[in-house]
């Protein structure tokens, strides 16, 4: 039992919205009440800036009549207020037109405790303490190159959530966050060196400040000098540091409603090859201690571990109860509840790409002309899947070793594109939140825009 | 709730704070959201509370409470001067405030419709009528998804120099995207409309001006093609000027991160930084969808010009960020929610326009790219490096629209782009109503240009 479990009784206004909601005759519904208290140290110019609290409370419901639905939240728990919230979503719900692919929430199911997903050191500490330990950061950077201008800053979130269906489904989660990351910024004439760095957990004892702030300040160093290059055909080295956008590009794609609805350039890739055999990609939200954990879904379904990409070919689409009856599958537990604000989407938990059998560094060595990409975002259309995005970070590769930094370089073409022409999987890679493990890639021909 | 408000401000002088500023917010939103012709879910939301900023000892601190209760407002208060002590010792940026002029004032922004007297029943048949244009069109239409919401936003700012002012703002906002299909090619349309204004602004719309228009543009880039990779002229139309302005120089005239060495423009003022032919505005008293009568801090919002004939005139101010630049508070600091602070926000944002007509400003393309319509932006403001998705495009050959594109982005040097823009035209307009993400606050805003030619921009492209 916590402070914050002792201090808000989420219980209580969960009840009394679900009796109220329980004699209006609906199909079903369900009500989230959470609450939250956030510390956030920022970072601005020469260094901290300023400090700040923030406590969130709030209820809502979700009322599902003739497959219509109707939801409402609120930032009072008062019972005038719980009542006139539960009218207005029972309202909206009589109002709602059948939704044809709708059929039912889900009832209860038992699992196994997923544990570690809170840290009281997180919930106990002070602003006071938290300034100190973003000093530890801003030392660092300091340490590697004095005269930075900061941006960025330290936040903790400590939040509990209790939800409860009229399926029988009751679940209550309490999780800690704590996250930094730096920008690190300087100037010598008009030439301008920048960087960010960044790391986050569920426990303060999973950061390294002082790692984050060196590594800003000597990425923002490497960034002075940065040059145009020449459009080109080239293979590409996506950084771990980097690589996580390439891959939350396809697993975004492929879940919930808009990839069974045909929304998504991913709507017809099950079962399908979309990358060469080393590929091998895991959905897991089962890992003690990992941020995207959890014993349970934001349906109240057990997690569970999947393979989301087995030799190169997609073998199961990520899906929360909709997009599963949709697509006449069971649901594999990805359904993510927006707190109390909104509905339930479906979305990937902690990635585990497979480690290849090549280094980082083989894959610069090997490279003979081409880029090292550290900073991108390898954001396609989700509609058609086409992609023309900015090399945010790079490196010019000549001769197996990195030469220079780029800069206004665009890299274009179809994600799926970039997936088919992956040709090694990196051994090493960055582990992201306990959870997420992106290792680097090596992509041929990708086409790049520059001067 | 006045009284609250200023009972927290005198507790917070009283207990030693040399600056001390509570703000009330509350926003009670209603959506509908239609797929293929269904309006399935319907959702309200109401969120309201207290937002406390002090300086004590030279640092700033700030609590937030969704408890509105005194007890509750001045636990939030004590938070946020513990939070200004907790950084007694920290060093870093000192807190400074520029001494602003007592406002007070109620501003209640009037609209012909209140959405609220709309009932759930008749705004649901309006949004389907509207939504239906878009599947008639062709059977390639594969998917039309329309959504709709007004939120009224009412917030009360009361602060340590006497101002205590309210503002209600209603705002509706509709947009509406349609998936094509042939084989394995999807595209996408879209369009949106939104405004400080009631349900008026929906019954304006015209559904074939608006979700068949949207619905048009997917089918037709069916047949587009990827764009040419590297260096071009290109001509933007008005949103993509919209879109470049806001991301590609807004943000880096925002003044907190010119004191804080963010931006690529910081050391500039009084210099040219563009083509003799840029003029930008930033503009809240403009009905447009970022309007306000007063900033987050109370302070009167008036039109800021930022480059006037090419030289940097001005940067947008918070009372922080004027104090420490020497300049006049001009009202561009704004908050999301009571859970923020207020920082510097542009509004509505805008390239002034030239004399040109389109087809003057296209004449002297022998090779280039036509920009049209836009999706997303995001500017690197220490680098001055911006990038820019737009919706479609066109291959400009010997000053004609020939070959039709998708999946377009482009991206330069801020200074690089602004230096080369050769020729502006007389056809403004301001009609890219949305959001803009900074600091993790989404604030309302809009951006405006006429056409405009601008040199040497890179194009992304797969050929």
């Amino acid at each position: 039992m916590t402070g914050l479990r002792e201090e808000v009784d989420l219980v209580a206004p969960v009840e009394r919205a679900a009796r109220l909601l329980s004699s209006k005759g609906l199909d079903f519904y369900d009500v989230t009440a959470a609450h939250s208290r956030s510390l956030t140290v920022n970072l601005l110019g020469k260094g901290i800036k300023d400090a700040r609290s923030t406590t969130d409370l709030g209820l809502g419901v979700r009322a599902f009549k003739n497959r219509g639905t109707g939801q409402a939240y609120s930032q009072s728990l008062k019972p005038a207020d719980v009542k006139a919230l539960v009218e207005r979503a029972v309202g909206f719900a009589r109002v709602a037109q059948p939704d044809p692919y709708f059929k039912e929430i889900p009832g209860p199911s038992k699992a196994p405790r997923v544990g570690g997903v809170y840290d009281a050191a997180v919930e106990a500490l002070t602003l006071g303490e938290a300034s100190g330990l973003v000093r530890r950061t801003i030392e660092s950077v300091e340490g590697v190159r004095a005269g930075a201008a900061f941006e960025g800053g330290f936040g903790t979130y400590c939040g509990q959530m209790f939800f409860r269906a009229s399926t029988g489904v009751e679940v209550e989660t309490e999780r800690t966050y704590v996250s930094v990351g730096v920008m690190a910024t300087y100037r010598e004439g008009d030439d301008v060196g920048s960087s960010y760095e960044y790391d986050y957990a569920v426990s303060l004892g999973e950061i390294d400040f002082e790692e984050v702030g060196a590594k800003a300040a000597k990425k923002a160093v490497e960034q002075f000098s940065s040059r145009s290059v020449e459009s080109g055909t080239l293979p590409v080295v996506v950084s771990p540091d980097s690589a996580s956008s390439l891959y939350l590009a396809l697993l975004v794609a492929i879940s919930g409603s808009s990839v069974v609805k045909g929304r998504t350039y991913a709507s017809e890739l099950l079962g399908k090859e979309v990358a060469p055999p080393i590929l091998e990609i895991r959905d897991d939200g089962t890992i003690p201690g990992a941020v995207a954990s959890d014993t349970y879904d934001g349906e109240g379904v057990p997690r569970k571990p999947v393979t989301v990409v087995e030799g190169g070919r997609v073998r199961t689409f990520l899906h929360n109860s909709y997009s599963a009856g949709i697509a006449g599958v069971e649901t594999t537990g990805h359904a993510i509840r927006a707190g109390y604000t909104g509905g339930v989407g479906a979305g990937p938990t902690n990635i585990r790409v497979k480690p290849g059998d090549s280094s980082l560094r083989e894959m610069i060595a090997e490279t003979r002309r081409g880029i090292l990409i550290d900073h991108a975002s390898f954001n396609p259309n989700m509609v058609s899947g086409e992609l023309s995005s900015t090399v945010d970070e790079g490196f010019l590769i000549e001769g197996g070793e990195r030469a220079h930094p780029v800069r206004n370089l665009m890299m274009g073409g179809h994600i799926l594109e970039l997936y088919r022409n992956i040709e090694a999987v990196s051994r090493e890679g960055r582990t992201l939140g306990k959870g997420h493990f992106f290792p680097a890639v090596k992509i041929r021909g990708v086409k790049l825009a520059g001067k | 709730m006045e009284d609250l408000l200023e009972w927290i401000v005198q507790r917070g002088v009283g207990g030693g704070a040399g600056f001390c500023e509570a703000r009330f917010f509350e926003e009670r939103s209603s959506s509908i959201s239609v797929e293929n012709g269904v309006a399935e879910t319907l959702m309200s939301g109401i969120v309201t509370g207290l937002g406390v900023r002090v300086i004590v000892d030279g640092r700033w601190g700030f609590a937030s409470t969704n408890v509105l209760t005194r007890r509750s407002a001045e636990r939030a208060l004590g938070d946020a001067m513990g939070a200004a002590r907790a950084l007694a010792t920290s060093g870093g940026e000192e807190a400074r405030i520029a001494e602003a002029e007592a406002n007070r004032d109620r501003v209640v922004h009037k609209v012909k419709v209140k959405p609220e007297d709309v009932s759930p029943e008749e705004k649901v048949k309006r949004v389907l009528e509207i939504e239906r244009a878009a599947r008639g069109l062709s059977d390639r239409v594969k998917d039309t998804f329309l959504s709709y919401r007004d939120v009224v936003t009412r917030v009360m700012v009361c602060n340590s120099f006497g101002t205590l002012v309210e503002e209600v703002t209603p705002r509706t906002y509709v947009y509406t995207s349609v998936i094509a299909l042939r084989g394995g090619n999807r595209q996408v349309g879209f369009e949106s409309v939104g405004n400080v204004a009631g349900f008026e602004i929906v019954d304006a719309i015209q559904p074939e001006e608006f979700s068949r228009r949207a619905a048009e543009r997917a089918v037709k880039l069916l047949d587009a093609h990827p764009p040419p990779r590297g260096t071009y002229p290109v001509v933007v139309n008005q949103k993509v000027g919209g879109l470049f302005v806001h991301e590609a120089f807004g943000h880096n005239s925002e003044g907190d991160l010119i004191f804080g060495g963010q931006s690529i423009v910081s050391d500039k003022l009084g210099q040219r930084i563009a083509s003799p032919l840029v003029t930008i505005t930033d503009d809240p008293t403009q009905l447009k969808h970022g309007h306000f009568a007063y900033d987050h801090e109370g302070t009167r919002g008036r039109p800021h010009r930022i480059v006037k004939d090419g030289i940097l005139v001005g940067f947008l101010h918070s009372l922080e960020s004027a104090a420490k630049l020497g300049a006049e508070p001009e009202g561009s600091a704004r908050a999301q929610s009571h859970h923020h602070p207020p920082i510097v926000r542009m509004s509505n944002t805008y390239f002034a326009p030239g004399n040109l007509s389109l087809e003057e400003i296209l004449e002297d393309v022998d090779r280039g790219v036509y920009l049209s319509g836009s999706q997303y932006g995001y500017v690197h403001t220490q680098r001055g490096q911006f990038t820019c998705k737009v919706e479609q495009a066109w291959m400009i050959e010997k000053g004609e629209l020939t070959e039709h594109l998708r999946d377009v982005a482009i991206n330069g040097g801020v200074l690089d782009a602004l230096r080369n823009v050769t020729a502006v035209g007389r056809d403004f307009k301001m009609e890219f109503p949305g959001m803009c993400g900074k600091e993790g606050q989404g604030m309302y805003v809009d951006g405006g240009a006429p056409h405009m030619r601008i040199d040497g921009i890179v194009v992304g492209g797969r050929r």
